[in-house]
């Protein structure tokens, strides 16, 4: 569904790309989790296999079309984003702020239907966000808020939905509760791809994970192939310990720094 | 004289002054430069500065108000006290107050009522205590506007309407531009051209020349229809 | 729907009212002669005067309501307003200059307002394009201070240099009035709004997406680039239009559009048709208050404008802050 081969990009005026020729497939069904360093090109990964940036080589392919040939409106109907930060200027109520997930689908003259009424109803059950529908969005606690935000994605039913660190500044529950969310959506049919810092999270939810490093990849694979001690302390440059969970995921421990070795 | 405003332009030979510029805020030191005994300012708050200035630097400077038609004799018999020629000062008033009954009409047949239109975008026009309708008092007219709180103000076509004046004064001496609008053909006066034509700086401001203003003005209302 | 009646019934009140009420008293039956028959003073008054007034006013109050409202979401900043882009020092340029140098045509003022307005605003986008080579809205409204900076400059050093005084009265068409309303005016703005209008109301869906800022809208489906562009001349001709009618009216394009967003919502399929009817009563109440708390003397209607909406304004914002 969402794919890129050697996609190499380039931000105007930088003299090493941003990503360096990086390959990967998300599939119907699939959860993929970006993971890396600050720095090492995830975000940017994610917005060149969204057209918003143009590669210099390589390919970003949605269903197999280069995304730059996708019309905006289609291709939000197609993918469901749920970008990193956004700032609240005009606040709308929940209701409404979901139902701008269904902007490309609206009829002419940006007419609702009963169909679009009913997708946004949906999504706010879904996301267990129905219960405060009418409340403002600058009211909402930050998981609240973020559930919006995708409820907002899943409003214009995409096939694929795609999250730049939706558990930035979550406590454990709501961390928790959005990656249980994305996983079950991803195992009724809907290609899922999520960047984040949370390599626990990544090893116990994803079913692949890319771990990205000065923009190129480190390692792809399933957790128990990318998530092992050597590639962990060399990609990120500190010492950790790997263990496995009663369920079987691996677990990463960044371990402290020795006593004595502290004055580097 | 050592020098003039760029506004000062009667009689002719004014124009042989070195200009100083504008009367209103002028150039300190383009005044200095003339070496002047005794300069003469229009009392504005951004002239109070000015003669501020000038007195600090041992110039004898006298604000004076010349507003009105009073004002004329007025100042020229301070003039006159100070540059010592009272007498002469005293003859020229006399001649201008002569100049000035004769001028002024008594008892005119009908007093006509005239809108003076200082400026058409917006529309303003001034009061009763104004040099223009003083001129327009003694030329035998009435001001439309006589009732008028401030010494200017913009007022509303619709008002100019419902006072009905039989002409309408404008600083100028062709038919203005406004006269074409649509919205000005609601007033009478506008539609059918009675315009009094003011042109000229004895229009202006009060002078020696304001009998000629009352003249002028006389004899363009005895015209009307 | 209690509030669509409330506003219908509230609008239908000032409209009457703006009619009812003037510079000259007329007791109610000789207005509703006026409106109804075709003789007599008070029918010239009534319709020729005062109608194409009240609905010029009405026009121009929700034009600039609505293009603030589009401007506010263009740009993520609810203090932006219609004039901020360069507008306002276009038009003043234009307008001294056709006093300074224009000679005997009735429209020469408005029209060079207009120009002026509309090289403003193309200088604007092409200063904006450029740099940022999006339309971004803080390049944008750089730009818009730039020109606006400069246009005004030259508007001041053409006053200080020219030798007629009377361009200071320049100063005064600039600060707003519907004294020059007629029938013929009325229908051209009306008829050169429709489009422009007709835009910004059709593009409200893409002005949810574009106030979330650029990248949510262009995850949710927005072809950003196009909308701004639209969006941005759509909102600059309709008040470069309004400034060649009426000068320089502030406040209503910032006031109206803070107080829907506040009172009812922020969503623009709402926001902007509530905001035009809002701003053209509001306009059409404040020309009233200009024309008759004086009389025979008239204010300028941007100093009534300003007079109750920076209050107001201080209000909204004590308001929003609690």
């Amino acid at each position: 569904m969402l794919a890129c081969h050697d996609l190499v990009l380039r931000y105007r005026n930088a003299t090493r790309p941003a990503v360096g020729g990086v390959s990967l497939a998300v599939n119907a069904g699939e959860l993929v989790c970006v993971t890396g360093p600050n720095g090492s090109g995830k975000s940017t990964l994610l917005r060149g296999m969204l057209g918003l940036l143009h590669s210099e080589r390589g390919t970003a392919t949605i269903d197999d079309k280069d995304v730059c040939q996708w019309e905006p409106a289609n291709l939000a109907a197609a993918v469901g984003v749920v970008p990193q930060r956004e700032e609240i200027t005009f606040p709308l109520r929940v209701r409404e702020t979901v139902l701008l997930g269904r902007y490309a689908r609206l009829g002419p003259l940006g007419a609702v239907g009963l169909e679009d009424r009913a997708a946004v109803e949906r999504a706010l059950i879904r996301c267990d966000v129905a219960q405060f529908a009418d409340r403002r969005v600058d009211q909402l606690s930050g998981g609240e808020w973020q559930r919006v935000r995708v409820a907002r994605a899943l409003a214009g039913e995409p096939r694929a939905l795609v999250l730049d660190e939706p558990t930035m500044s979550l406590d454990v529950r709501h961390e928790m509760e959005m990656f249980e969310l994305v996983r079950e959506l991803a195992d009724q049919g809907l290609a899922a791809l999520i960047i984040t810092h949370g390599l626990n999270l990544a090893a116990r939810f994803a079913d692949r994970i890319l771990l990205m490093s000065d923009g190129h990849t480190a390692a792809l694979g399933t957790p128990a192939e990318v998530l092992i001690e050597p590639i962990l302390s060399r990609v990120f440059q500190w010492p950790v310990a790997v263990t496995t969970t009663p369920d079987g995921a691996p677990q990463v421990m960044p371990l402290r720094r020795p006593t004595g070795a502290g004055a580097i | 004289m050592v020098g003039r405003t760029t506004w000062c332009d009667y009689p002719a030979e004014a124009r042989a002054v070195p200009d100083l510029g504008d009367g209103i805020a002028p150039n300190i030191e383009a005044v200095l430069g003339q070496r002047p005994d005794l300069v003469l300012l229009y009392p504005s708050g951004r002239n109070a500065a000015a003669a501020e200035r000038l007195r600090s630097m041992g110039i004898a400077t006298v604000q004076l108000r010349t507003d009105l038609l009073a004002d004329v004799t007025r100042v020229g018999a301070l003039l006159g006290r100070l540059t010592g020629r009272e007498r002469e000062a005293a003859a020229l008033k006399a001649r201008f107050e002569s100049a000035l009954a004769q001028a002024t009409v008594k008892q005119p047949a009908t007093v006509p009522s005239v809108f003076l239109l200082v400026w058409a975008e917006p529309p303003m026009t001034v009061g009763a205590g104004s040099y223009l309708s003083e001129l327009l008092q003694r030329g035998g007219g009435r001001n439309a506007y006589d009732d008028l709180p401030t010494s200017s103000g913009q007022v509303s076509i619709e008002s100019v309407v419902a006072r009905h004046p039989d002409a309408i004064l404008v600083l100028g001496d062709s038919t203005p531009a406004f006269a074409t609008r649509p919205e000005w053909q609601a007033v009478a006066a506008v539609r059918e051209r009675r315009f009094v034509f003011a042109s000229g700086s004895q229009f202006a401001h009060p002078g020696p020349r304001a009998p000629d203003a009352i003249r002028a003005l006389a004899r363009s209302l005895v015209a009307l229809p | 729907m209690t509030r669509w009646l409330g506003l219908a019934v509230a609008t239908a009140l000032v409209l009457l009212l703006g009619v009812a009420l003037g510079s000259v008293p007329l007791r109610p039956g000789d207005v509703f002669d006026g409106l109804i028959r075709n003789t007599g003073e008070a029918a010239v008054i009534v319709r020729e005067l005062r109608v194409p007034r009240v609905l010029l006013a009405f026009l121009v109050g929700g034009g600039l309501a609505v293009s603030g409202a589009a401007l506010q979401a263009l740009v993520r900043n609810p203090l932006a307003d219609p004039y901020l882009l360069g507008l306002s020092g276009g038009a003043g340029l234009g307008a001294v200059l056709a006093i300074a140098f224009g000679g005997g045509s009735p429209w020469a003022v408005p029209i060079a307002a207009f120009a002026g307005a509309l090289i403003a605003v193309a200088l604007v986008y092409r200063l904006s394009v450029v740099a940022g080579r999006r339309l971004d809205p803080l390049v944008l409204l750089l730009a818009g201070v730039v020109v606006g900076s400069f246009a005004a400059a030259l508007m001041s050093a053409i006053i200080a240099l020219s030798d007629a005084p009377r361009l200071r009265n320049a100063f005064l068409w600039l600060l707003g009035g519907f004294s020059s309303a007629s029938w013929p005016t009325l229908a051209l703005f009306a008829i050169y709004a429709v489009i422009p209008l007709a835009v910004l109301l059709l593009a409200a869906r893409g002005l949810d997406l574009l106030a979330l800022g650029e990248e949510p809208a262009r995850h949710l489906g927005a072809d950003v680039e196009r909308l701004r562009r639209r969006i941005y001349l759509a909102a600059s001709l309709l008040t470069a239009a309004s400034v060649a009618t009426c000068g320089i009216i502030g406040f209503v394009g910032l006031v109206v559009p803070h107080a829907v967003r506040r009172a009812w919502t922020p969503m623009h399929r709402v926001l902007l048709p509530v905001a035009f009817v809002g701003g053209g009563g509001f306009l059409v109440l404040a020309d009233l208050v200009a024309r008759t708390v004086l009389r025979p003397i008239e204010l300028p209607v941007g100093v009534v404008t300003a007079l109750v909406g920076v209050p107001l304004f201080a209000l909204l914002l004590r308001k929003s802050l609690a």
